[in-house]
């Protein structure tokens, strides 16, 4: 395919040299000569020695042209960073929750999408004086053109903000990240990639139709083109050159692109984004060209020397960064030892409906400082619902919640709480890590990147400091050779191990876990276990959502079986594991040992 | 100095026998206008300090193009009458390239003062904006070079497929003109409008037109310059009249104007910039302020 159009790129070049060659030898009655009559005021003479090709070449570098070139350059630029802000602002408008912010963003791109952008930019230019607002040409082509351009980016952005995998939201939420900061460390770097084209379209797109704005004096490249052949009518060389050079500033544009989309491309390790630029913008070339790594398949990449393969941890290592990770964990509750009495994740009463279903009723949980609690219960009970209802990722319908005796992102208003504000503060002053099921690893950040995150950004560390943290919490989960690998390289349980530590790394008070080993091959559960076994050790305070009946049995101080819900019963693994009471709890635990023996058969 | 003074005596003659003529407005018979730019305080006191914006397209030869010298600079007969006529006033003016459709609409908004450039008079148009009118309409056919269809008038375009300006006056004839080829049996016209004159030219040089009406100066100076490709048809003379536009209630530019190219036409400089691009002088029409 691309072989096939470089033939054609380079026989439509050889074909326009003959072309020019054939009209040079000077055959009258061609097309050609013609074109030479046609040119009135020049001299025939000189442009038949010349050919057309000569003139053309003239006319590409004919100051008069290059100026309206670069007036469509400037106007477009402006335009363009204008555009995108506004797009960007009308993008979030559209997604918001908030129906009538969503309208007035509708209809500003129904309406501005909707109608010419000649008859905007003449009203611009031409009504707005009638108020008072003169404008002056260039001001008016700039304002025009982004407000143009607002609503063509604007869905363009959307369109890359809803590719990105709303887990990554719900991540970054996690972590105490505000949705601003989310959106730009961690939505929209992985949006940029859909957005890149496009936008680089749009661009395009702009540059030549700045010529539009003729009608309101503004002499770019195509009106200037058109006033010299108004006036000598060789409007084959003059428009030829013209096209030249659209087509040196479009290359340009498009040359940009490919190096941005190199650059926000997180499927490519960091160590291979330094590949040659000709080869990303041409899409082939020698295999002597450096970055030739890059378009091999990814499963090829492994093997490339530029990503040595990791080496076994020793048993030395992975006890020394053990020490270093328990001296982080007991940083982090420091009152431990003489509170342990007290409850310390309270949830009274507590109801959540989904469009009317009820998902959790009237629920009362009380888990102690340093206890471990497992909640087990058949798909859509509610366990998921209720973690994520504990550190306010979803607000209760119904009753309250306190972590150490507060709300988090809740203020009592008379009988009832309500969300305050800034929930994302008040997620971050919590402190509680969160493990998903499906690892919700910031794609587009390295390993060591994804932990050091959240105390850079939410919580002001250092840099350093935190990718020392990052670093030896990596080793304390036996990744420590994987610190600078992006999540896609990894294993589902190593990615699991670093999403943990992760959680971690905001030096949590309580660990909350959603079937952290559902979405990961039998033979991978084990490592993630043991890392969650150590943490129970350290007596962290936790509650682990998991269908690992075992798993429970060894290292839960409590067991909670949850159906519809409501909690069935709860005590320790002894009773609720071996001497269930509840019918329910039965008939669950019976079907969960059946899987697990066809699991080990 | 001399023959500034020479040439403001026979200006003096000329506007007194147009005025027994009855050709120039009576009020200005008393007080015959004359060139005194150091007077533009007291004649045109709005106009001090003020740069007058002349919108033009800067791409219909003759009346205004680029220089083929100097791509920087606008001539052509409206064009250098511009120069003439704010040489007289006194004032400072800047030209402003615009494409020809958005001129207008920038003067009536304020963004331009004046458009000079080849504008036809309409009751329409002068609701919004006032004349001072210098020139007739001519109207031109352009066709191939040999007149292998033998256009010699609108009774011989039935059939034929033609060419005119978008929403241009002779765009307006043709359809007109094919009505009544239909009413009297014949084969009704293809029309074909094209967005400025070179796209225009294009399709009677590729045989996609047979006839194109535009103004008879542009057609005279086309088929002049390529006589190998085109030739004319045939030429009327219309009735309509051609003057530079400005916004109304502009008094003091609307008489500046007037004045200048009243003296313009009287000293014959006029004629001898029509001469110059090859205007037919006859097409030259006594200055007079219309509103």
């Amino acid at each position: 395919m691309k072989s096939r159009l470089a033939l054609f790129v380079v026989s439509l070049c050889l074909g326009l040299f003959l072309l020019g060659c054939d009209n040079r030898s000077g055959g009258q009655g061609a097309p050609g000569a013609t074109l030479s009559q046609l040119a009135g005021g020049g001299s025939p003479v000189g442009q038949g020695e010349a050919g057309w090709l000569g003139e053309l070449l003239g006319y590409v570098v004919l100051p008069f042209l290059l100026e309206g070139a670069l007036l469509a350059v400037q106007i477009s630029a402006l335009a363009m960073v204008g555009g995108v802000l506004l797009g960007l602002g009308l993008a979030l408008m559209r997604l918001s929750s908030y129906a009538p912010i969503r309208v007035i963003a509708w209809i500003y791109i129904w309406l501005v999408r909707g109608t010419p952008q000649l008859l905007q930019l003449v009203f611009l230019y031409d009504a707005l004086p009638g108020i008072g607002i003169k404008l002056d040409t260039f001001t008016t082509a700039v304002i025009g053109f982004a407000l143009n351009e607002a609503a063509f980016s604007a869905e363009i952005i959307r369109g890359g903000i809803l590719s990105v995998n709303r887990n990554q939201t719900v991540a970054a939420a996690s972590l105490g990240m505000g949705p601003l900061l989310a959106l730009r460390r961690i939505i929209l770097p992985q949006a940029m990639r859909a957005i890149l084209p496009g936008m680089a379209n749009d661009t395009i797109g702009m540059i030549k139709g700045t010529s539009i704005a003729s009608v309101i004096f503004v002499n770019e490249l195509t009106f200037r083109s058109q006033q010299i052949v108004g006036q000598n009518f060789k409007f084959f060389t003059v428009f030829a050159a013209a096209g030249v050079i659209y087509l040196m500033l479009t290359s340009a544009i498009s040359l940009l692109q490919s190096l941005l989309e190199h650059r926000f491309n997180h499927e490519l390790e960091p160590a291979v984004r330094g590949a040659s630029s000709w080869r990303r913008f041409v899409g082939w070339g020698p295999s002597w060209l450096p970055g030739r790594v890059a378009a091999l398949p990814a499963g090829v990449v492994g093997t490339a020397p530029a990503i040595p393969a990791p080496r076994p941890e020793t048993a030395a290592e992975r006890s020394a960064h053990g020490l270093l990770w328990r001296e982080h964990l007991l940083a982090a509750s420091p009152q431990q030892a003489d509170q342990d009495a007290r409850p310390f994740v309270v949830c009274d009463n507590v109801c959540k409906s989904y469009g009317g279903r009820e998902v959790v009723r009237n629920l009362d949980l009380t888990v102690k400082r340093g206890e471990v609690v497992t909640i087990i219960g058949p798909s859509g009970s509610g366990k998921s619902t209720l973690l994520r209802l504990i550190n306010h990722l979803e607000h209760v319908d119904w009753g309250e919640i306190k972590i150490d005796g507060q709300y988090v992102g809740y203020e009592k208003r008379g009988t009832a709480v309500r969300p305050i504000r800034d929930l994302a503060k008040a997620r971050a002053d919590a402190r509680i890590g969160m493990v998903f099921q499906q690892f919700n690893l910031f794609n587009h950040l390295t390993a060591v990147q994804n932990i050091s995150e959240a105390p850079i950004q939410v919580y002001g560390e250092e840099p350093k400091r935190a990718r020392n943290l990052a670093l030896s919490l990596l080793a304390s989960v036996g990744l420590a050779r994987h610190a600078d690998h992006l999540p896609h390289r990894l294993s589902g349980g190593q990615q699991q191990r670093v999403a943990i530590a992760r959680a971690l790394a905001i030096s949590p008070r309580l660990m909350l876990f959603d079937e952290p080993t559902s979405a990961l091959d039998p033979e991978l559960v084990g490592e993630v276990l043991a890392v969650i076994r150590r943490l129970a050790e350290a007596g962290m305070t936790m509650i682990v959502v998991t269908h690992e009946i075992r798993f429970a049995r060894e290292v839960a101080d409590r067991v909670v079986f949850i159906d519809e819900g409501s909690i069935v019963e709860q005590g320790t693994p002894a009773e609720v594991l071996d001497n269930p009471r509840e019918e329910r709890t039965q008939r669950f635990l019976r079907m969960v040992e059946r899987e697990e023996t066809v699991l080990d058969a | 100095m001399v023959r500034s003074k020479l040439l403001f005596a026979v200006a003096v003659v000329l506007s007194s026998s147009a005025v027994m003529l009855g050709t120039v407005p009576a009020a200005w018979a008393a007080d015959p206008p004359k060139c005194e730019p150091d007077k533009l305080a007291t004649k045109y006191p709005s106009l001090v300090g003020k740069k007058v914006i002349i919108g033009q397209d800067g791409e219909s030869p003759p009346y205004s193009f680029r220089d083929p010298k100097d791509f920087n600079s606008i001539i052509g007969a409206d064009a250098d009458m511009v120069r003439a006529a704010f040489k007289c006033i006194g004032g400072q003016f800047e030209f402003k390239l615009g494409g020809w459709s958005g001129l207008l609409p920038a003067v009536i908004a304020g963004q331009a003062d004046v458009m000079w450039d080849n504008l036809y008079f309409t009751t329409e148009r002068a609701k919004q904006v006032d004349y001072v009118i210098y020139m007739i309409a001519g109207t031109g056919a352009l066709v191939k070079k040999g007149n292998p269809k033998n256009i010699t008038g609108m009774d011989t375009v039935c059939g034929l497929t033609a060419t005119a300006g978008l929403g241009t006056v002779e765009e307006a004839a043709f359809r007109d003109q094919s009505e009544k080829c239909k009413a009297a049996g014949k084969a009704a016209i293809t029309l074909m409008t094209y967005p400025d004159i070179p796209a225009g030219t294009r399709l009677i040089q590729n045989d996609r037109a047979d006839i194109l009406l535009s103004d008879l100066a542009i057609v005279d100076q086309l088929s002049e310059n390529n006589p190998a490709v085109f030739q004319r048809g045939f030429k009327v003379v219309s009735d309509f009249k051609i003057g530079v536009a400005m916004k109304k209630g502009n008094e003091d530019l609307l008489k500046a104007i007037a004045d200048a190219l009243t003296v313009l036409q009287a000293e014959g400089v006029q004629k001898k910039i029509y001469e110059q691009y090859k205007l037919d002088p006859a097409l030259m029409q006594p200055i007079a302020i219309q509103r």
